[in-house]
């Protein structure tokens, strides 16, 4: 009987032991190993304001996979790199995804959040530093704002403005032809368009037609210097990127126009542009708006997305700005 | 009012006198417990994907309120893994006694004794459960603190004092067991008045002395009994046994001490404002509530012990006192009638948990399957969507059962005006107080 | 049985008085079914407004903006979803066909205070509150009164 007991009390004994210290070691060693591997780079995504990516550098070589395992700690994130056609990983709150990647060429490359998670979402960016490989003689153009030698700070309002919004439609059905110079994307990207219409006004191909016409003109050059995928791509940027603070309908009245990212940072001094008004908007150029979305705007707020968007992505938003202006 | 005495039957007798299932029952919940301590150390912040805030306020709560109180009284108690380390360290054992085990063995302080503490623990909680009840790390904290404090008392002190006196739920079970048909209660307690030796109180070879400081004999109620089952090992009679009676046998009794009547009180109160913060459309209380250390938490703070100390209190007095008009004794009118709110307490309790368990038991899935997001998948379930329970008819749950409580109260208030002799002059003001509580509490559920 | 009527009565007549109660409530408004747009905010954890009621048979639009960070709404009973993110409002429609009360829960986890984020449709009747008084009254006749009997003098309670 006691010999019974004994054996009883020891084998719930060593039950306790396996449960009471085994377990917790256990999780504690697997939680350990996979925090400190190395091949695996957790990287947490927080909103800005309580950290945002942590890391917010991670470092990579050229042809060895970059093992990420990504992990949201409070709301819907979602993960890409700048200036990369591949698609975006969203991230759930609480729920791992893994993902790999592969740098073929060397450099800094942008990584961001790419689903709005507060006023600050835009400043969730980080970077990995790929070393090695081949550095290459990569040269890069200067944007072509500078190259046109506009200042982008500058006001940029028109005294001329349509008295109804011009439709490209419209345009095309005039039957005008105008000079081959005129008709170029880069005739038409690097005016205002208030200087557009100036230009077709003291034209001699414009004889006859009323200012109104004229101005169909200059929307039916812009649609005719772009097309029907870069407007739909420019749109579909719009509405992720550009809608939470101008408002779909662009008119700066987004659900975080005006509201300042937190405390210590700036607060935003003016609301968003509105797009949608004609003084502002004409008398800037697509230049100047490409500009605009390549470098931020000091101290208003805008974020700058030059390592986010391509150049043909910034182009498309550019183009699609008028759609606020002309009808198509 | 015939109850089955359960233990007559031999296979049942054996399975609750073996110490070996309750073990395990223990060790698997003891499991559960560390693994929602590291996990809400150790895991993601986000509390839908936490085994802490999951498995705790989601699983463990909605058994409680649901399976455990209302049908088995405090049969929680008798697994509880919270006082366990402490308890085998004391008793220096893990199955039958054998001998000293570690601790002090000191006596509970006299004047620490009584309701006063649990209340205060249980307050206290209270007014910072939102942050604790969204935030795993904040669950983890508390539960480890819990386990800590109930492993000092059982080496400070003998028996399970931290269950009896300090555990913040342990007030909550305890009172709403009472309408439990569950029982543990001595079968011929003729036979324990001429039974010197007591060793149900004492302990013997077969187990140990009661862990609740109850008197077997005395056990009138289900308040103070933890069902541990100790002292049906150790009569040497066999004159205890598992009872199943009707629900809200134990209603029936006035009680002894105005301590568990303001108990009663503010639990029912508790779960009025729990209703208000959580589920009502005040979104300012809520966020004064979970912004702890703030203003408008403070003023939260001041307002809800004033609901649950004064207001509901006092309605109760109040109803009392003009229900016994100018008769000296309403002490009496007070002990008899505190009982009868208890089953509109314990529906008013399951109706605040079962409209937001329903929505959120899907969450169980992923949890135990990558319990530290590690992306782990253990059962497989680690992708399973949030997928809420239920159809519209879910919205008439808490409605339902608020009803059902009401009635039972509504019939117990008349009798308890019966024992006084009072009939239906007496029970009004009480049935009045009941009905406007409930109307309170509807409001908050579909207002 | 002499006593069975009063008996009866007393079981019955409650019963039966509760039942016109909750009647009025059940009968339906009788209007043509219409389109209904339902603009709703979420913000805080919270939506703005947090009650609707349309007609049984509407063509209803639910139409959601987020303010601060990704929300979802997740209509029981008729088990719609849609998910919005701030600057893209999102709409979904459905046609009310189903009366009652149905609450509508953020969808996708917003931070700690996220279970408690809900709305509430109905759809026709009843009246939720009302019909909630009629069921509450109900229990007190019924538990009070319907179902208690008057002890014999004597007996314990």
């Amino acid at each position: 009987m006691g010999l019974r007991r004994l054996t009883a009390e020891h084998a719930a004994r060593t039950s306790v032991v396996l449960v009471g210290l085994g377990l917790p070691l256990v999780l504690t060693g697997a939680w350990w190993s996979a925090r400190s591997s190395e091949s695996t780079v957790t990287l947490r995504a927080r909103v800005a304001r309580d950290g945002g990516w942590l890391p917010a550098v991670v470092r990579a070589e050229v042809g060895v996979p970059l093992r990420l395992r990504l992990i949201s700690d409070d709301v819907v994130h979602g993960f890409a790199i700048g200036r990369s056609a591949a698609p975006p990983i969203d991230l759930p709150p609480g729920q791992v995804v893994e993902t790999t990647l592969e740098f073929s060429e060397p450099g800094t490359y942008t990584y961001y959040c790419t689903r709005w998670c507060g006023p600050d979402h835009w400043r969730m960016r980080g970077v990995i530093e790929v070393a090695g490989g081949d550095p290459g003689a990569a040269t890069v153009e200067p944007p072509l704002y500078q190259t046109l030698g506009i200042d982008i700070d500058a006001p940029h309002s028109s005294d001329v403005v349509p008295q109804a919004r011009p439709s490209a439609r419209r345009g095309l059905a005039l039957g005008v032809t105008l000079p081959a110079g005129n008709r170029t994307r880069q005739a038409f990207i690097s005016k205002p368009p208030a200087e557009t219409w100036a230009a077709l006004r003291r034209s001699e191909s414009t004889v006859g037609l009323s200012d109104a016409q004229v101005w169909d003109l200059v929307a039916s050059l812009w649609r005719s210097t772009t097309t029907s995928e870069a407007l739909k791509q420019g749109g579909e940027l719009f509405a992720a990127n550009c809608a939470a603070c101008h408002g779909l309908d662009g008119t700066g009245r987004g659900v975080f126009a005006g509201r300042p990212a937190d405390e210590e940072s700036l607060a935003q001094a003016e609301s968003p542009a509105d797009f949608t008004d004609p003084a502002r908007m004409l008398g800037a150029s697509t230049a100047l708006l490409q500009g605009k979305i390549l470098r931020g705007g000091m101290g208003t707020g805008m974020p700058y997305w030059g390592p986010i968007f391509t150049e043909a992505q910034t182009w498309a938003l550019a183009d699609y700005l008028w759609t606020f202006q002309f009808e198509e | 009012m015939s109850s089955l005495d359960l233990t007559r039957l031999a296979f049942v007798r054996r399975l609750l006198v073996a110490r070996g299932p309750q073990l395990a029952v223990q060790l698997a919940l003891l499991a559960g417990l560390l693994i929602v301590i590291l996990a809400g150390l150790l895991g993601t912040p986000v509390g839908s994907r936490n085994p802490a805030t999951v498995l705790v306020w989601i699983a463990w709560w909605a058994a409680l309120m649901l399976a455990f109180v209302p049908w088995l009284g405090r049969s929680w108690c008798s697994v509880c893994p919270l006082p366990l380390p402490g308890e085998w360290l004391q008793r220096g054992a893990l199955l039958a006694p054998r001998g000293r085990g570690l601790g002090l063995g000191l006596r509970w302080p006299r004047r620490l004794r009584g309701m006063g503490l649990q209340n205060a623990a249980f307050l206290l909680v209270a007014l910072f459960s939102l942050p604790v009840l969204t935030q795993p790390r904040l669950t983890a904290a508390l539960l480890l603190g819990l386990g800590l404090l109930a492993i000092a008392t059982s080496l400070v002190f003998e028996r399970r004092a931290f269950c009896r006196y300090l555990c913040p739920v342990g007030g909550f079970i305890g009172l709403y067991a009472q309408a439990a048909p569950v029982a543990l209660r001595v079968r011929d307690p003729r036979l324990c008045a001429t039974h010197a030796p007591k060793t149900c109180y004492v302990g013997s070879a077969h187990g140990y002395g009661c862990p609740w400081q109850a008197y077997p004999p005395s056990l009138t109620t289900n308040v103070s009994c933890g069902l541990c089952l100790e002292c049906l090992r150790t009569c040497p009679y066999d004159n205890i046994g598992v009872f199943l009676r009707p629900p809200g046998e134990d209603l029936r009794r006035a009680w002894r001490s105005l301590g568990e009547a303001l108990k009663s009180l503010i639990l029912l109160g508790s779960a009025l404002v729990y209703a208000v913060v959580l589920l009502g459309p005040w979104n300012g209380i809520r966020s004064a509530a979970v912004h702890v250390g703030s203003a408008e938490w403070f003023a939260f703070a001041v307002a809800f012990l004033a609901v649950v100390l004064g207001v509901v209190p006092g309605l109760f007095l109040l109803a009392v006192r003009v229900a016994s008009g100018p008769r000296a004794e309403s002490g009496d009118a007070l002990r008899r009638l505190a009982p009868s709110l208890v089953p509109l307490g314990l529906a008013a309790w399951a109706a605040f948990s079962v409209s937001f368990v329903l929505a959120n038991i899907s969450y169980i899935g992923p949890v135990a399957s990558d319990p530290l997001s590690l992306g782990w998948n253990l059962f497989g379930t680690a992708g399973v969507a949030w997928s809420p329970l239920g159809g519209g008819w879910t919205f008439w749950l808490p409605p339902a059962l608020l009803a059902g409580g009401l009635a039972w109260s509504s019939h117990r208030i008349r009798r308890a005006a019966d024992g006084l002799q009072g009939g239906l002059r007496l029970a009004a003001p009480m049935l009045t107080l009941a009905l406007t509580v409930s109307v309170g509490m509807l409001w908050v559920f579909v207002g | 049985m002499p006593s069975l009527p009063a008996s009866l009565r007393r079981t019955i007549g409650p019963f039966a008085l509760a039942g016109a109660l909750i009647l009025p409530a059940a009968v339906p408004d009788g209007q043509a079914a219409a389109p209904r747009v339902l603009r709703m905010e979420a913000r805080d954890f919270a939506f703005f407004p947090s009650s609707f009621a349309v007609d049984v048979g509407d063509h209803v639009t639910i139409e959601l903006t987020s303010s601060d960070t990704v929300h979802g709404l997740h209509l029981e009973g008729y088990d719609v979803s849609l998910t919005a993110d701030p600057g893209r409002p999102a709409r979904v429609s459905f046609r009310a066909d189903r009366p009652g009360v149905y609450r509508m829960r953020c969808s996708i986890p917003c931070g700690p205070l996220h279970p408690f984020m809900a709305a509430r449709l109905r759809v026709g009747p009843p009246r939720p509150f009302a019909f909630g008084l009629a069921l509450l009254a109900l229990a007190v006749i019924a538990g009070g009164f319907a179902l208690y009997r008057r002890p014999p003098a004597g007996s314990s309670p």
